[in-house]
């Protein structure tokens, strides 16, 4: 009920239109009502043979269904525009607060459940307040009138003939409350029908070669099986109740027939009233149903609000200071101080780590999976608070400093060399978006891309990413070192790529690097014996530690983890090819390179 | 998006006779019911046109002429009328849904199956996303026009028929008048109507994909985003994005307010008209009161069809053009299939041989002289004796994976023979030869499901104790056992949850579990941890022992403990040989070894 109030606060900015929605509404309402009880003075004409009556009676007629016609559209229009609005003021609301929120949040987030906070619940909220609200106050305000009319004819027939009223718009309700679930599982089940055919094409090779096509398919035809009988649940919801919501409002016409049709013979209604009984009825069958739908809609928008509530109620933990301290100027010292972090209290990812790193050095920091590495530099950025001891730039606690001064002054270039679906200029120059064409190319010539990006069909133009050309690993992460550059960090943060490249691209990689590492401080999550190459120093990770630190030389002597990773985990066969890349002659690996992540 | 492009109309009169053809074959398994569902439709849509002409029959025999029992008849009539309704309506929705699911759950199967069958090529050609789309989207657009078009076909053209039908039975000018009136601009109103909902519709849909594509991606970037602080630039976009889909809504708003009023209009007018003219007939006496209240009545039966039917024809055109991409896609031929008369390839020791192989993936290389073909591998000759290992050196695009390909006989060579204890694998079936082989390939796929499935896959049917010899011989059981879940661990959406290392030792023993004569092997090329690293190694060692093996080699290592590398470029094999051989000769291989070392050393 708390959200209930809550969701109709959304509504407060559109309360003067919601207003004229619902006076007009009212008034076309009046139109409606007014038709059957002039068709029943018409019919009385009729009998009475009063012809002179006839054509003012069509003419009103005419006149009530031109009066909604005037009505309606402006309460359409309004109402939708109310709709929409909500809409969109909730969707960029929940957007502005998903970007407050720290990245800690969205690590513990599946995107898929977010997205579905996102779309399927706010349209389910937005449904309610833009129409159904107004649903539900007209169905109710049709259903009321025309009753009033009818009890003020005849209250005895009235009583008997709306009796099933309410059981219809109870049944409907029930309706609008499970069909809606029950159709959106049939989605889900369908949806992992194609995850299994889509599964089942990409490894149709590991299938063919193991000879197991029947295995597959059977497995296919159990899932096709839940597909068929989640929609027949649907069915039987549908079968159940749409014809019995449609049978019945028949029985009040049927005591219309019976009740009514005596009341003609015993002269206590005359066969005019009896006709605007009937064709109230008629005309109220629509409104029952809508009303009992609406009411079921309004059900699931409570709980759809419940759970966007959960989210902006959720407030952002990492916040710009009160009173933000500027960076001192300096060379890009960072320091570690006893630093501890863990995330929302779980096992610390980082224990007691300690780190002084001189202007313009570059460390290499390098630990098997889960030693820390990610995290160490995430700290710098502030992207995770330190849960006990300090980081600070140039001798300032990255907290005491403003959000955009910090994260301008260090860049971070990521393992999967992430991009956006937009241009390669946009894309270079994201971090500074008014920078200059000449400084985003020297930031491209910087990090070796720019004459690969000179051989795009249209240059600098060229849309990257999921709808745009699919690049390789080793020009993604070139173009993201770029990116990096062109805010002119005083700290640079590189996460390299896992992925073995060929020896031409290494060596470019190797160039862009050395390049972009000049004048800066240097933190290099390290996969490559060349990338290690790179390093004044070395660091150690093991279980969210430093285990040692020192020069490759010194390691190789002192740390047996260090001998052991570089022993085992770096030397790769496809680095020393000396090939000059891809003469792309099979498709298959063109396709694999095509297909998505 | 799914969204037909406009189909085109003129479909040839063969392809109209195929969708026929396979709609009907759909339908036979279950024709009993389908019939069951027509005549339960007709009922309903029968049933359904009763109240209007039974309220005429209680006003004209009932109420006017004052005979109490003819009216409790005819209510007895409206009431069980109602009832039929009920019942014949419950039957034909249930049986409606019944017979569509069921119709789509054998398409479903059948195309599955149809490409399942296709060979590897048909795959390289095709983009997975086509495939899938054939599969959801066609379906979902068929499954639309089954469920709801044609109900409403059915029962909105019975209902208007009917309609039509009893209108004029009860009065010809008075129908006359009223379909006159209101049938042109009806019919014309809701036909512009739908044709630009349906594209203001479209536009709506893209506007949002737009929105939820723009989400998916900054939450899946939120790491590059908080970490360059640009979050008031995605809001602003955001904002665009979001107003453009208001504002692209707000056109179906625009529309739906001048349609929906403007139906409720005309149908005031005919009442309006209805009244005017039947009454003075009336006060005439040529018609009676209870015509008059039942035209009033059949007014909406008669307006609802016409609105719904002018809704069909998206639903239509979408339905046809998917029939149409479903049935081409069954149409088309597996194209590697058992020659006819191959035979099954007994138990084999494990000899391989290619004998001047020339492979192109171009399909109409061997229609084209030699000189204008790209080929893949120009006259390969490669030995691997039984329970050889050879390692396959060589750069990207050098033809490494081609032949390994060639061996699983996923694709045939355009010239030359490869062979298996000398049996050419043309002339034996591809099953035969697939029980004795495995492929292990780069990137570990997994299937969703356990890892105990997972590992199963290679043979069906694997006791525990295979199973568990399978795991430890290649060094996974320990890390399996530590899983949450041991072997009953669910592995994600292609072992999403486990690690690239964790993956690639699971397909390994899934391979040994196989235990096949022949070996294919691509080695990982991503880096893993130290301890997978460690284990990998010890694992390939098992695995490869006692059999022929051919190994796109990553590692050196590999490399070494090969008893032969065969080095490729271009698509020939430029040298062949022992490591010390090579290294003896100088020649590529001598030169790669060296680069290697340094860097190791570096």
């Amino acid at each position: 009920m708390r959200s209930f109030v809550r969701m109709l606060d959304f509504l407060r900015p559109y309360r003067g239109a919601v207003g004229a929605s619902l006076a007009l509404s009212c008034t076309a309402i009046a139109g409606t009502i007014a038709i059957p009880l002039l068709f029943g003075a018409t019919v009385d004409a009729i009998q009475k043979g009063e012809r002179s009556r006839l054509l003012p009676l069509a003419l009103a007629i005419v006149g009530a269904g031109l009066l909604r016609l005037v009505l309606s559209v402006p309460r359409r229009v309004i109402a939708g525009r109310v709709s929409l609005g909500v809409e969109y003021d909730l969707r960029n609301r929940m957007y502005r607060h998903l970007q407050s929120l720290e990245l800690g949040f969205f690590d513990r987030q599946q995107v898929g459940q977010l997205m579905s906070r996102v779309t399927v619940d706010l349209q389910s909220i937005r449904f309610f307040l833009g129409y159904g609200l107004v649903f539900i106050l007209q169905n109710l305000l049709t259903i009321v009138l025309a009753a009033a009319v009818m009890f003020w004819l005849e209250p005895g027939l009235a009583a008997i003939t709306l009796a099933p009223v309410p059981v219809v718009i109870a049944a409907a309700m029930r309706y609008g409350r499970y069909s809606r679930p029950a159709l959106q599982e049939v989605q889900q089940r369908i949806a992992e029908l194609t995850a299994e055919a889509e599964e089942n094409i990409s490894g149709i090779r590991i299938v063919k070669a193991f000879a197991r096509e029947n295995h597959r398919f059977d497995r296919f035809r159990r899932r096709v099986g839940t597909v068929f009988d989640q929609s027949m649940y649907a069915t039987r919801l549908r079968a159940f109740y749409n014809p019995m919501i449609s049978f019945l409002p028949n029985l009040g016409l049927a005591a219309v027939l019976l009740v009514g049709g005596r009341m003609v013979v015993h002269g206590s209604i005359t066969l005019g009233e009896f006709a605007t009984f009937n064709s109230y009825l008629l005309m109220l069958m629509f409104p029952m149903r809508m009303l009992g739908i609406a009411l079921g809609m309004a059900q699931r928008a409570v709980a759809s609000g419940n759970r966007v509530f959960e989210i902006l109620d959720r407030a952002p933990r990492i916040k710009q200071p009160a009173h933000p301290r500027p960076l001192p100027a300096g060379g890009g010292r960072v320091e570690f101080d006893h630093v501890t972090l863990s995330y929302d209290g779980g096992t610390p990812a980082l224990t007691d780590v300690t780190l002084d790193v001189a202007p313009g050095e570059t460390v290499a920091v390098v630990g098997p999976t889960g030693s820390g590495k990610t995290t160490l530099v995430a700290a710098i950025a502030r992207l995770y608070d330190v849960t006990a001891g300090s980081v600070s730039i140039d001798g300032r606690d990255v907290r005491e400093l403003g959000l955009a001064e910090l994260r301008h002054s260090v860049a971070l270039v990521p393992e999967d060399g992430f991009l956006f679906s937009t241009t390669v200029r946009d894309n270079i120059a994201y971090a500074r978006a008014d920078a200059t064409q000449a400084e985003v190319e020297l930031a491209a010539r910087r990090a070796q891309i720019h004459s690969f990006i000179e051989t795009l069909p249209k240059g600098y133009e060229t849309l990257v990413g999921e709808r745009g050309l699919t690049l390789s690993g080793g020009q993604r992460q070139r173009i993201a070192i770029a990116r990096a550059l062109v805010s002119d960090p005083r700290v640079l943060i590189l996460d390299d790529a896992t992925a073995s490249v060929d020896a031409a691209t290494e060596r470019q990689i190797k160039r862009a690097l050395g390049e972009v590492m000049e004048g800066r401080t240097t933190f290099v999550i390290a996969h490559r014996l060349s990338t290690i190459a790179l390093a004044d120093r070395v660091v150690v990770m093991s279980d969210g530690r430093i285990t040692a630190i020192g020069t490759h030389e010194e390691l190789l002597e002192e740390s047996p983890l260090y001998a052991e990773i570089v022993e085992k985990g770096m030397p790769r066969l496809g680095a020393a090819l000396s090939g000059l890349g891809d003469s792309g002659i099979d498709p298959d690996e063109r396709a694999a390179e095509a297909a998505p992540a | 998006m799914r969204l037909a492009p406009r189909p085109s109309v003129g479909s040839s009169g063969r392809q109209r006779l195929r969708r026929l053809r396979g709609v009907a074959e759909l339908l036979r398994p279950y024709r009993g019911r389908t019939i069951l569902a027509l005549v339960s439709l007709v009922l309903a849509t029968a049933a359904s046109l009763a109240p209007p002409y039974l309220a005429k029959l209680a006003i004209d025999d009932g109420i006017t002429p004052r005979d109490l029992h003819a009216l409790d008849l005819i209510v007895a009539g409206f009431v069980a009328s109602a009832l039929l309704y009920w019942g014949a309506t419950y039957v034909q929705t249930y049986l409606v849904g019944w017979v569509g699911q069921r119709a789509l759950q054998d398409l479903r199967v059948r195309l599955f199956a149809h490409i399942q069958s296709q060979s590897i090529g048909f795959f390289s050609r095709r983009k997975t996303g086509v495939l899938i789309s054939r599969m959801t989207n066609d379906i979902q657009a068929l499954d639309q026009l089954v469920t709801d078009g044609i109900v409403t076909l059915f029962s909105s053209t019975l209902t208007l028929v009917g309609t039509v039908f009893i209108m004029l039975l009860l009065d010809v000018p008075l129908a006359l008048i009223v379909f006159v009136v209101s049938f042109p601009l009806l019919a014309i109103g809701s036909a512009v109507f739908r044709y630009f909902a349906t594209v203001a519709y479209r536009r709506v849909r893209e506007k949002i994909a737009n929105v939820t594509a723009y989400l998916q991606e900054t939450l899946s970037g939120v790491r590059v985003v908080r970490a360059f602080g640009q979050e008031p630039r995605h809001e602003a976009r955001f904002a665009v994005l979001n107003e453009e889909h208001r504002s692209a809504n707000m056109t179906t708003v625009y529309l739906n307010a001048s349609y929906f009023p403007g139906v409720e209009l005309l149908s005031s007018i005919g009442t309006a008209v209805i009244l005017l003219y039947g009454g003075f007939q009336a006060i005439n006496g040529n018609i009676t009161i209870g015509v008059l209240v039942a035209f009033v009545g059949y007014l909406q039966s008669f307006f609802d069809p016409i609105q719904q039917l002018s809704n069909l024809y998206v639903t239509y055109q979408q339905g046809m053009a998917a029939i149409d991409k479903i049935f081409d896609l069954l149409d088309t031929e597996p194209d590697m299939v058992d020659a006819p008369g191959a035979r099954e390839l007994g138990p084999i020791r494990g000899d391989v041989l290619f004998e001047g192989v020339w492979f192109s993936y171009d399909e109409d290389a061997a229609e084209r002289p030699a000189e204008e073909v790209t080929w893949a591998l120009e006259d390969v000759t490669l030995e691997a004796a039984a329970g050889e290992t050879i390692a396959l050196v060589g750069e990207t695009g050098a033809g490494k994976s081609t032949v390994a390909k060639l061996v699983a006989r996923f694709y045939d060579p355009q010239r030359g023979r490869v062979t298996v204890d000398g049996q050419d694998l043309r002339e034996v079936t591809q099953a035969s030869l697939r029980r004795q082989l495995g492929v292990v390939p780069q990137e570990g796929f997994l299937f969703g499901g356990t890892v105990r499935e997972n590992i199963e896959f290679g043979r069906p049917g694997a006791s525990e104790i295979e199973i568990f010899a399978a795991t430890r011989a290649v060094g996974a059981h320990d890390f399996i056992k530590r899983l949450p879940e041991g072997y009953e661990t669910e592995v994600g959406e292609r072992g999403s949850r486990l690690s690239a290392g964790q993956r690639q030792l699971i397909a390994l023993a899934r391979a040994l579990l196989a235990d096949p004569r022949i070996l294919v092997l691509d080695e990982a090329t991503a880096n893993v941890d130290v301890q997978a690293e460690g284990a990998i190694e010890r694992g390939l060692r098992t695995l490869l022992a006692d059999r022929t093996a051919l190994v796109i080699a990553h590692r050196l290592s590999t490399v070494m403990n090969a008893d032969r590398i065969a080095v490729l470029e271009h698509g020939r094999v430029v040298e062949h040989g022992t490591h010390d051989e090579l290294i003896e000769a100088g020649g590529t291989y001598a030169r790669l070894y060296r680069t290697w070392s340094e860097q190791a050393a570096a």
